[in-house]
């Protein structure tokens, strides 16, 4: 089977200042795979996800993206409409804190909707279906879809925003901490509703987490971040089970063993 | 009459100043043009911008008339034209047949417009996607970039939450297969009028200093889902005085008891009408 690579990061570096935010890193994404980006607080992970996901542009290095539609582009290059574009269609983030990513003065169908019309979708009751179909596939009652959010518990706006970004059938899904202030029984229910939406769907996602049980559980591929820097990247079970770089030891050897 | 102002109050360089910005408003239909806005002898909300598009554009040919919610009798209609009156010395009318330049407030006139005419519209918030989004920076954006799904998950909150657009006034519409344009509060009544309307369109604001046009012959669209097409309002009343069924109608309480009564908004065309008809 020939697996289509649809991003290839090379060398990508950013300073805040003299500070380093992240240095040199490379990687290649294929499709349909989960890539975990793990470390520990201050280690660069969410700059690596911002310079990738468009937030803020890296003082050097390249990203390469191939899109669906046509050849390979030089991401960074392309012009401000253009990724805007992306975000709100081939690309989605879903945030720490659903907050950031939902519009708590319209419906949960009003947040979906928002995302799908951004795609010109202008009939109304594909849009009510749709937001139905994916409040349903994220394990919510889709009874509630005229429900404002804002009145819906952290787990529940959590998946909301999560079927708000998949609604539009997206190439690639960044997901930062999508369960960090959750509690854990919620916490375990949203890695299994992700896990069995992403399998399904066959979205490439990008993760980044400090939390090792929720990339044991979703990801294939792992880079392990210090200091700004990559210090050991591979097959996700590898990485986990015989960690090569001393910090990696440490990171594994550090959770608690019941 | 001697008054001490220029023709029109505005000072040349002043009125070159807003033709100029008219003109490119023009070419970029629906698109909020910035402009150098003055402090006009009325406050904000009253129609500055209106009367600043009107001075700028207004000839000693030029027949004025100014409504107020569709009639020509009403305080903010009354002192416009009174200030016209004085400082340009020029003809005005009741009639929107006969007038040449049409200052307006909340309503576009029943008669339909020519390409002789010109229809200024006082604007009170030119941004359609304001109350939407809150950020100008980010309004200017979503502009540039054809970003419009707000407007519509607006919709779209409306018709889940009553079944129907309940939108009737400040109807946002789409100028020119490009711009979200804000219709000013006209009743949804009068969207259908703009489009591929003969007469150019000038809107003033101004509070915010800007100016947006439609050319004449421009494709106006009103925003809906396929599924749910717009509308404009109907009544099962006709009006009272002159009896008509196609013109918009105010609903007037008469008496204590709640009586109601309906009536043209455009005293004009009721008052044609009614002549017409005896």
């Amino acid at each position: 089977m020939n697996i289509k690579k649809i991003m290839h990061v090379e060398n990508l570096t950013h300073f805040y200042g003299n500070q380093i935010g992240c240095k040199g890193i490379n990687f290649d994404l294929y499709k349909g795979e989960i890539l975990g980006i793990v470390g520990e607080s201050g280690s660069g992970k969410s700059t690596l996800l911002k310079c990738l996901s468009g937030e803020i542009s890296p003082s050097a290095g390249k990203i390469n993206i191939s899109l669906d539609q046509g050849g390979v582009k030089d991401f960074l290059s392309l012009p401000e409409q253009e990724k805007r574009q992306l975000m709100r269609s081939m690309w989605g983030i879903v945030h720490q804190n659903p907050r950031d990513g939902l519009n708590l003065r319209i419906s949960a169908g009003g947040n979906i909707a928002e995302r799908l019309l951004n795609v010109s979708e202008k009939n109304y009751s594909h849009l009510r279906n749709t937001g139905k179909y994916w409040m349903e596939k994220t394990e919510m009652d889709s009874d509630r879809i005229d429900e404002f959010p804002i009145g819906f518990s952290g787990g529940m706006q959590q998946r909301l925003q999560i079927s708000k970004i998949l609604s539009s059938n997206p190439q690639i899904v960044f997901m930062d901490e999508p369960t960090g202030g959750l509690d854990v029984s919620v916490q375990a229910k949203i890695l299994d509703t992700i896990k069995s939406i992403v399998r399904d769907i066959n979205v490439t996602m990008i993760i980044v987490t400090h939390d090792l049980a929720v990339v044991r559980f979703l990801t294939d591929k792992l880079l392990v971040m210090k200091d700004g820097i990559v210090v050991e990247t591979g097959l996700t079970d590898r990485v986990l089970d015989d960690p090569q770089h001393s910090y990696t030891q440490l990171l594994t050897s550090s959770i608690l063993q019941v | 009459m001697k008054t001490g102002f220029n023709f029109a109050y505005l000072d040349e360089a002043t009125k070159r100043m807003i033709r100029r910005k008219i003109l490119k408003a023009i070419c970029i239909p629906g698109y909020q043009c910035p402009f150098g806005g003055r402090e006009m002898p009325l406050a904000y909300g009253w129609g500055t911008g209106g009367i600043q598009v009107t001075a700028s554009i207004i000839g000693k040919q030029d027949i004025l008339k100014v409504i107020d919610q569709g009639a020509d009798d009403t305080t903010n209609a009354v002192s416009i034209k009174n200030f016209f009156k004085r400082v340009c010395n020029i003809m005005i009318t009741d009639r929107t047949a006969e007038a040449s330049l049409i200052q307006t407030r909340h309503r576009i006139p029943e008669t339909t417009l020519n390409k002789d005419q010109i229809i200024v519209y006082q604007v009170p918030q030119p941004e359609p996607l304001r109350k939407l989004e809150p950020k100008e920076k980010e309004t200017r954006k979503l502009h540039a970039y054809k970003e419009y799904a707000l407007m519509h998950v607006k919709l779209y909150e409306e018709i889940s939450q009553f079944g129907s657009v309940i939108k009737t006034w400040a109807y946002p519409v789409e100028t020119n297969n490009r711009y979200i344009t804000d219709p000013t509060p006209i009743p949804k009544f009068d969207n259908p009028k703009m489009n591929n309307m003969e007469a150019l369109q000038l809107f003033g604001a101004g509070r915010e200093k800007r100016i947006y046009a439609i050319p004449p012959y421009t494709k106006v669209k009103s925003l809906d889902f396929d599924d749910h097409p717009f509308e404009i309002q109907t009544w099962d009343e006709c009006c009272s005085i002159c009896g008509s069924t196609k013109s918009y109608l105010d609903e007037i309480i008469i008496n204590n008891e709640g009586k109601k009564n309906f009536i043209c908004s455009d005293t004009d065309f009721c008052k044609s009408n009614l002549e017409k008809n005896k």
